[in-house]
């Protein structure tokens, strides 16, 4: 039963970065490969928060995600916004760019050491006993239930909201949506706000749980492949392939080696590259594009 | 025009720059430096670099070495081989370090020992693992400050494993997936089978790890009761505390990297050793609070009791740089390390001493710290033990 939680936890940590690779791509064809620093940047964002409003979460929290929200329409105006109109991969270069340039600023700022938010807001993380003998810590606990929340909330955001109609009209024919009216350089910079803020959450959550180091730029990178595997435009496919590589991370490490752990992602990911190269719920045309 | 004569100018200063910083360098102990200052093991490797510049900062300020300054020429790699190879190659070809120091993940080891190799320029290895050549009969160019080192750490740690536990050992081991910190953890799966423990699970970790749970459910389910780790310190506390998570009450044991101190007040937890070659800041020698008044003066922002590495490394260095004379060139240092003898002051259990076959020491001491919950400290758990080095 514990493999079944693990399993959960790990594909809810995956789902909630992969989301924000999605929410890019689908509204402007940019992969943002500066995804991982940005969640590393939102937890340290709740880290310097924390440190100020030390042992009172609630402001903290609030400072944090506003922080989160104002750094995606940040890099979008003063960045991405030089970018419309010019190549796919030289927006690519950019975020890459845009990656290292975040990293070196972090340990600038708040130097290389693990940090742990979550002692500075005064927070303990005790295990769970749930099902089968299982247990769960509550942070990671948090992290399914925020998978869940912010999956929820984009799906009827995208369905049912104004702006979210507005960002899938963008996605699908930017020049048509430009001549209805719609703002695209609004709906850009929200879909960056977004897709920063759900990094954040799990890149907050994760240091919650386990602290705060440079790793995380790598597990940002690492949820790349449940993005692809599930189809880069198709926020569904984030969440099947979130499952579907962490299902086989995890039983890899449990059955077969733990080493393969590192490379499984990528090994799925290859073979749905070579059966199904737009993804399990991704749209062939979408591939012409890339 | 005036745009060219904008370029011109620019180009004049950027030549005069660059020759007055070679006149600076050539009036200077030139010293070259690549160490993950960024990157997954940035909180292990970065600070000892830190440590040295703190260190060569305050030489400096007290007018050098034989009169000259020392010019630490530092750059990241990131803990990746070619970032370290490309680095090694700029600071030997280019800046023309008589001294390579490297302080980052053993898999940028073999690059950088080529590079070295290739140049004749001594290679240190500060607050990254020592690898096997220091040893004796030791490699010509290679030599190493670490505390922590293949082989005696292993067989230290199970040592006092066999003091300390109760009844019989159901060993779990726990190492990194990068090549040094596997080799360990696989000495010491062997040396365990000699000294009568059953080792009951070992677990790998790559270094970009999202959630240690399932590496930390597999050590649970084989039952071990004790768990010794000797990997970068992410991943020995990230599994630890997975385990905890798991409600898994048994003891732990892990290399005291430079985290340990501040970490063991952290965790609070009894049965979390840490087995390591320095002591701790709250044993309060007069060496400690001579580097914590020197960080505070500094504004860096690790905690003193991180520099411990790097400091030792600029007592290296300024002993070989005295040794050395003046002009050294890479030949002149490389003898001076031979013969390097260097008191740490209680920051390790004995002198660090260097002979023309020995690179890495004559004694390795240890210690054992752990968290008492009764008395709300750090105590030792044991005391200094020496091992010779053979």
């Amino acid at each position: 039963m514990q493999l079944a939680v693990n399993i959960i936890v790990l594909a809810a940590i995956y789902a909630l970065l992969a989301c924000g690779y999605v929410l890019i791509y689908r509204v402007s064809r940019v992969m943002n490969m500066a995804h991982g620093e940005l969640s590393m940047l939102g937890a340290y964002l709740l880290f310097a928060a924390a440190t100020v409003f030390a042992h009172h979460p609630i402001p903290a929290l609030i400072i944090a995600i506003l922080m989160s929200i104002s750094t995606g329409v940040t890099v979008y105006v003063v960045l991405m916004r030089r970018m419309t109109g010019e190549m796919v991969l030289a927006a690519i270069l950019t975020t890459i760019a845009l990656g290292i340039l975040l990293r070196g600023l972090v340990v600038l700022v708040w130097s290389a050491s693990e940090q742990h938010p979550l002692q500075s807001l005064g927070f303990t993380n005790p295990s769970l006993a749930v099902f089968g003998g299982a247990r769960i810590s509550t942070c990671a606990a948090l992290i399914v239930l925020m998978a869940a929340l912010v999956y929820g909330s984009l799906f009827g955001f995208l369905r049912f909201g104004r702006w979210g109609v507005r960002m899938r009209a963008a996605g699908q024919n930017p020049l048509l949506a430009a001549q209805r009216g719609i703002n695209l350089h609004a709906i850009y910079a929200l879909a960056w706000s977004l897709s920063t803020l759900t990094g954040s959450i799990a890149g907050m959550l994760i240091a919650l749980d386990s602290g705060l180091d440079q790793s995380m730029v790598v597990i940002g990178l690492k949820a790349f492949a449940p993005a692809l595997v599930g189809g880069l435009d198709s926020l569904l496919g984030a969440l099947f392939g979130a499952l579907i590589v962490a299902s086989s991370e995890v039983l890899a490490i449990h059955y077969v080696d733990p080493l393969l752990s590192d490379v499984v992602p990528f090994l799925v990911l290859i073979a749905m590259l070579i059966v199904r190269p737009w993804g399990l719920f991704g749209t062939r045309e979408e591939l012409d594009r890339v | 025009m005036m745009g060219r004569i904008l370029l011109g100018a620019g180009a004049a200063a950027l030549a005069i720059t660059a020759q007055i910083a070679a006149v600076h360098a050539q009036d200077a102990y030139v010293i070259g430096v690549t160490g993950a200052l960024t990157g997954p093991s940035s909180g292990t490797n970065g600070p000892p670099i830190e440590g040295l510049r703190l260190y060569v900062d305050r030489l400096n300020a007290a007018g050098g070495i034989n009169g000259k300054k020392i010019q630490l020429n530092i750059l990241d790699d990131q803990a990746e081989p070619s970032k370290a190879a490309a680095n090694a190659k700029r600071l030997l070809s280019q800046d023309n370090v008589s001294l390579l120091i490297l302080s980052s993940l053993s898999s940028t080891y073999a690059p950088v020992v080529a590079e070295s190799k290739r140049a004749n320029v001594p290679l240190m290895f500060m607050g990254a693992v020592c690898p096997k050549e220091v040893y004796p009969p030791a490699e010509a160019l290679q030599f190493c400050t670490t505390a922590y080192a293949g082989g005696y750490d292993s067989r230290a740690t199970l040592d006092f494993i066999k003091t300390a536990a109760a009844g019989p050992v159901k060993l779990g081991l726990v190492a990194m997936a990068i090549p040094l910190s596997r080799g360990e953890i696989d000495y010491a799966e062997e040396r365990a089978k000699t000294m009568a423990m059953t080792t009951v699970d070992k677990e790998v970790i790559p270094p970009p790890t999202a959630d240690y749970t399932p590496f930390a459910t597999k050590l649970k389910d084989a039952n071990a009761n004790w768990v010794f780790s000797w990997a970068p310190w992410v991943t020995e506390v990230k599994t630890f505390e997975a385990l905890r998570r798991l409600d898994w009450q048994d003891n732990y044991i892990a290399w005291s990297h430079i985290e340990a101190e501040g970490e063991l007040a952290r965790l609070k937890d009894g049965k979390l050793y840490v087995i390591g070659a320095n002591s701790f800041f709250q044993d309060r020698l007069p060496v400690h609070m001579e580097i914590a008044d020197a960080v505070k003066k500094a504004s860096i922002r690790y905690p003193a009791e991180q520099m411990t590495e790097g400091w030792i490394g600029g007592l290296v260095l300024e002993s070989a740089l005295k040794k050395a004379g003046w002009p050294a060139d890479a030949g002149k240092v490389r003898a001076a390390l031979e013969s390097v003898s260097v008191d740490t002051k209680g920051l390790r259990g004995g002198p660090l001493e260097w002979s023309k076959d020995n690179h890495f020491r004559a004694r390795q001491y240890y210690r054992v710290y752990r968290w008492d919950e009764a008395k709300s400290a750090i105590v030792q758990a044991k005391d200094w033990t020496a091992y010779e080095v053979q």
